[in-house]
């Protein structure tokens, strides 16, 4: 016997009781823990229904379908012991008989022609099996359909260092790796562009054409003009701040490599199985690149070894394995390397961010401008929307006197940038929230309060358009605040010891689904069937990337049904078999699939009482649902046990099939770019970091962190804090060490794991993870996001609790020992101090001014309080728009009331010389204004 | 073409099995593990030794699998997620990891799992700092650690015999729609 757990002897034992470490497995067929029918667990039973969960929130439309059975209570995730087992199939562990082994062949230049391939050499290679280059996939794809720029193999010219150039199949991989070195290329190299400043600028061979859209001959991607509210306001201000930031590319580093396996079977139909967050993407895209019908294709999608949004691109390497295997009627499989992981990239958009906040003598935020110019790489992958997210979804939680926003995304000659947790927020975020900071800090106040006195209400509008619905922002910030002892840390702690406040908003769930109209189609579709042995199988395309949506289904059809979740099973890994679904991204999966997998279950339930009505005689609305038995309201003796109530509802047809569907109600305002951040709940989050810093070797450890999220509902805490402290885990690596390094020529020099610097386990701080419920009306049992938007205020959490400790405000991620160093180094000179021990570190200095504004802004936010917990519980149903802080009414538009009220998509001309840096885009002219080509 | 390594014959114990097979005498163990004697619950991440998901246990110590000759292992004894449980009983760790949210995606799993096993097979009481150290060489981009510290802690628990474990989710039992309480009972007057 080797070493590794073994089970203890005489550790069977007679009564049938469990001894430590003897856990068996089910045996096959049984369904369920407990042999009699189990108690309803009232603590899991809403107030609202006669249980005794609390509802700080009031009660909720779903309240009378919880049946006590497993939401809201932790449990594993229902795949976990596939997962501990070494039994879940990644997509390097799909095997199929006669596989072959496909490579890519990798641009080694940022920026060329192809002149000509020559493949002789490389066919002639014994244990070839199939080549194919760019001529072999002439059609274009790309995640958007406004923005088709990828190609499975470079057609033309190569955008990147490591873009796809050719690619080959081989009986083993030795074979296929040397077959790449065979390859005879003609090259015309070009000018690359990697400053995404350069970008803006005409440049003689723009990195993709976009026809009449082309912005004269830059390398614009994307640019965005917003403007909402009063300008005026501006003018004249109380206290403002100014932040100019760069912020690095990120890569989301999950730990499985992209893998895939492509079998073209007997049959002709298409069998791809790959690790995809949105396998119905690559569907689509597979169907365009290879010319078949849809139908002919099965997307398999194979366990996902973390996603993140880096894999939510239908990828190149997946055509090409496709390509291969079409052409040599063999399985083809191929992995990446670590290395090419970042190649393919799509991480986070390197960024140039620019802020400006004004406030008013009351502390109110009248002006909020920012200017993102981010980075896309080779191709446009997501970023139409990232362009948008970076500035609408920062202005949420807060009431603004005035928003202006402009970006530009563009292309430049690196591995293309693309969604990734928190798509597009964070690093707006983390400027506004170090912006709000040092406005705080400037007018002397406690800068939770001058939060807490700006927050928009429960059931509001923001600025941009976006409605709120349920809002537990201002829990969050009291609970961290008081988890925290903030009052008693702030600004008191010694030289090096610092804390920070961070706040946090995102969409739960896109409003708007990328290929079709949200009012033809809904979102989201599910199915269940229930068979005569009484299992139920529900089938979604919600891809589970290791979030637990698998588990968030199949709790929502547990709790509806009332049935012990080993009896539901659900199946979402093969396009044949699961309806058409959006997949794992923009935070949608938990509020859209298991809204459609509740009203599935719904049906089936509805089916079930009528069974048991026409068996006992009595109406269901008398009848209560409960663990696999419904019985009489008012005597439980009388009933039917699930099993002869489901018999009674297939007299008719065998089975009992269901189908339901969510689809998001209409929202959003007219303008240009309005469906951008819509969503049908938003997110919201707050943290408190505390930082301990090495004055002398620059060296940040963060020690503690509070984290409050408010995620509707927890359905399952126990997932609901692992998406928490996991999403703390990656916004700390953002802040302090991760970053896509690019040398001068513009090589990018740490694609591995050792130089790409990840947390470790030493690196983490202890997380408090605190879940606030704010029951969203619309949200499966009230839940909404958990998995994005706990990710953005730990980076200015941790920001600005160093400028707490040291003093010193950093705009420059990650905040790496050097960055640090030399910022300590210049403060000291200029005070000209001996030793950095002696820096100061900042404390309040308060005057009457202050002091009367800190009062002021206390009385506001007791107010507002009193004000959102009366809209929370819908006691008060009036409109509220942003403005109604300004003093206006919200039932007359805003542009009624006041003159100067604007709202703009597009700027005035005598702005034009006024804006930013990513403002230059719009000096440009499309080259239909031009009347160029096209 | 380039001429190949000369192929030897491996032989070794894996999960108390003896193996042997035959393998080129430069042979990575990650690869003969993964390719050859199956054993695909080691999982490759980057193959250089930076992410922890290949590790093994070679004599009880936990090694990255990818950084290791196969030759170098030959006649060893060696353990992967799979000879972690027995037959059909999950070992208290792998219970754990998947009770306390250990395991999200399930990637690195493989590799915590055996670095954790190693760790408590000798020192069934780990304070903090040797769970940290243990498990250090294993990246995880999912828990941020947190809830896996948690699940070692509650297997060392297990393993010192301390507390029974949590009866799982899956708790079988062979009649779970018994007749008696379930049979029907008709009210008075109501029966149809
Ligand atoms: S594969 Fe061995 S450490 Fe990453
Ligand atoms: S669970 Fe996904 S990497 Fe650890």
């Amino acid at each position: 016997m080797s070493a590794g757990y073994r089970q203890q002897p005489n550790s069977s034992r007679k009564d049938g009781k469990r001894v430590a470490g003897k856990q068996v497995f089910p045996p096959p067929g049984s369904g369920g823990s407990r042999p009699v029918m189990k108690e309803r667990d009232l603590d899991y039973i809403p107030k609202s229904v006669g249980g005794k969960e609390h509802q700080p929130a009031g009660s909720h439309i779903h309240d009378r379908i919880r049946t006590g059975t497993i939401v809201g209570k932790s449990l594993p995730l229902v795949d976990s012991n596939a997962k501990v087992t070494g039994q879940a199939w990644y997509g390097d562990d799909v095997r199929l008989p006669n596989e072959s082994i496909g490579k890519i062949l990798r641009s080694p230049h940022h920026y060329a022609k192809i002149k000509s391939i020559d493949t002789s050499k490389v066919e002639a290679l014994p244990g070839v099996i199939a080549v194919a280059t760019g001529a072999d996939s002439p059609s274009s794809f790309g995640v958007l359909p406004v923005t088709k720029d990828e190609h499975a193999m470079a057609v033309e010219k190569v955008r990147h260092m490591g873009d796809l150039v050719a690619c080959v199949s081989a009986v083993d991989e030795a074979t296929a790796i040397e077959a790449l070195g065979l390859f005879e290329i003609e090259w015309e190299i070009l000018e690359p562009v990697f400053d995404p400043k350069k970008g803006l600028e005409d440049s003689d061979e723009p990195i993709h054409w976009r026809g009449k859209y082309h912005l004269s001959k830059t390398n614009v991607q994307k640019r965005v003009f917003q403007e909402f509210g009063d300008r005026s306001l501006v003018e004249n201000p109380y206290s403002s701040s100014h932040g100019k930031w760069t912020m690095h590319g990120v890569h989301h580093g999950f730990t499985e490599p992209h893998a895939v396996v492509a079998h073209w079977d007997p049959n002709g139909r298409l069998q791809l199985y790959t690790p995809q967050q949105v396998p119905h993407y690559t569907h689509r895209a597979l169907s365009t690149v290879l010319d078949v019908p849809m139908h002919q294709i099965n997307v398999i999608r194979t366990f996902v070894g973390g996603g993140f949004g880096g894999k939510s691109d239908p990828f190149p390497h997946e055509m090409c394995a496709a390509i291969l295997s079409r052409k040599s009627g063999r399985p083809v499989r191929i992995t990446f390397d670590r290395e090419e992981v970042y190649w393919i990239n799509r991480g986070r958009h390197p960024s140039n961010i620019e802020v400006k906040m004004t406030a008013d003598e009351e502390g109110r935020i009248s002006g909020f401008d920012i200017d993102a110019l981010i980075d896309g790489g080779g191709f446009a992958s997501f970023g139409h929307v990232t362009s948008y997210y970076n500035g609408v979804l920062a202005t949420a939680p807060y009431e603004l006197g005035s928003f202006h926003y402009t970006g530009a995304r563009v292309w430049t000659n690196k591995p293309a940038s693309g969604a990734m947790r928190g798509h597009g927020a964070v690093n707006t975020r983390c400027a506004v929230e170090v912006g709000l900071d040092e406005m705080a800090e400037e007018m002397n106040v406690d800068p939770i309060d001058l939060r807490l006195a700006n927050l928009l209400p429960p059931h509001s509008r923001t600025i941009t358009g976006f409605r709120i619905t349920s809002n537990g922002m201002r829990e969050a910030l009291e609970r961290v605040r008081d988890g925290s002892d903030w009052e008693n840390k702030f600004r008191k702690l010694p030289l090096g010891k610092g804390i920070g406040i961070g706040c946090g908003f995102f969409i739960s769930g896109s409003g708007l689904p990328i290929h079709w109209d949200p009012n033809r189609f809904p979102h989201a579709t599910v199915h269940i069937q229930v068979d005569m042995d009484g299992g139920v199988t529900v089938h979604t395309g919600a891809a589970d990337i290791g979030q637990g949506s698998t588990t968030a289904v199949a709790q929502v059809v547990s709790e509806v049904l009332a049935l012990p979740i080993e009896m539901i099973h659900v199946r979402s890994h093969e396009s044949d078999t699961s309806p058409v679904d959006l997949g794992s991204y923009s935070s949608r999966v938990t509020f859209m699939n298991a809204n459609a997998a509740i009203r599935a279950a719904l049906e089936i339930r509805d089916k079930l009482l009528n069974a048991a009505w026409d068996i006992l005689g009595y109406h269901p609305n008398t009848l209560v649902i409960n663990d696999r038995r419904i019985y009489y309201k008012h005597d439980p003796a009388i009933g039917v046990s699930y099993l002869q109530a489901l018999h009674k509802a297939q007299e008719d047809k065998g089975a009992l099939i269901s189908s339901g569907a969510y689809r998001s109600p209409p929202m959003g305002g007219v303008h240009k770019g309005a469906a951008a951040g819509l969503a049908p709940a938003y997110s919201f989050s707050a943290y408190v970091a505390e930082v301990d810093v090495d004055v002398e070797l620059g060296l940040i450890k963060c020690t503690n962190v509070w984290a409050a999220h408010d995620c509707g509902k927890a359905l399952n805490p126990l997932a609901v804090k692992g998406q928490i402290i996991g999403s703390c885990h990656m916004g700390l690596g953002q802040v302090l060490s991760e970053k896509m390094v690019y040398g001068r020529t513009g090589h990018l020099q740490n694609a591995n794991l050792l130089d790409y610097k990840i947390p470790s386990i030493h690196e983490m701080p202890h997380v408090e993870p605190i879940i606030v419920e704010s029951s969203d009306p619309e949200g499966p049992f009230g839940a909404k996001e958990a998995g994005e938007g706990p990710l953005l205020p730990i980076l200015p959490a941790v920001v600005n609790a160093v400028y707490d400790a040291i003093g010193i405000r950093y705009n420059d991620l990650p905040l790496t020992p050097d960055i640090v160093y030399k910022g300590i180094e210049k403060k000291r000179k200029k005070l000209k101090l001996e030793d950095a021990t002696e820096l100061p570190n900042p404390r309040y200095t308060h005057g009457p001014k202050s002091i009367e504004l800190q009062k002021l802004l206390k009385k506001r936010s007791e107010e507002h309080r009193k004000r959102d917990i009366a809209r929370q519980t819908t006691e008060d149903t009036s409109a509220y728009v942003n403005g109604v802080l300004f003093g206006f009414d919200p039932n007359i538009p805003l542009e009624d009331q006041l003159e100067g009220w604007r709202m703009a998509t597009e700027p005035d001309p005598e702005q034009l010389a006024e804006l930013g840096l990513a403002g230059k885009a719009w000096l440009k002219k499309e080259q239909r204004e031009m009347g160029g080509e096209n | 073409m380039t001429p190949k390594a000369p192929s030897e014959i491996w032989s070794a114990e894996v999960n108390g099995e003896p193996v042997e097979t035959l393998i080129t005498s430069n042979a990575i163990l990650l690869d003969v593990l993964r390719d050859q004697v199956g054993t695909l619950g080691v999982k490759r991440g980057c193959d250089l030794g930076t992410c922890g998901c290949c590790t093994v246990m070679i004599d009880g110590d936990a090694r990255l699998s990818c950084l290791c000759l196969a030759g170098q292992v030959s006649g060893r004894d060696i353990v992967t997620v799979e000879g972690l449980s027995d037959g059909a009983h999950l070992a208290p760790i792998q219970t754990c990891f998947a009770e306390h949210g250990g395991s999200q995606c399930g990637f690195c799993t493989p590799g915590f799992l055996i670095s954790a096993q190693a760790l408590l097979t000798k020192n069934d009481s780990p304070t903090d700092e040797e769970i940290s150290i243990a498990i250090e060489g294993n990246l995880c981009r999912c828990t941020g650690y947190q809830q896996i510290v948690d699940s070692i802690r509650a297997a060392a628990e297990i393993h010192r015999g301390e507390v029974e474990p949590a009866p799982p989710a899956s708790d079988p039992h062979p009649n779970p729609h018994p007749e008696g309480p379930d049979e029907p009972s008709m009210p008075p007057g109501h029966a149809r």
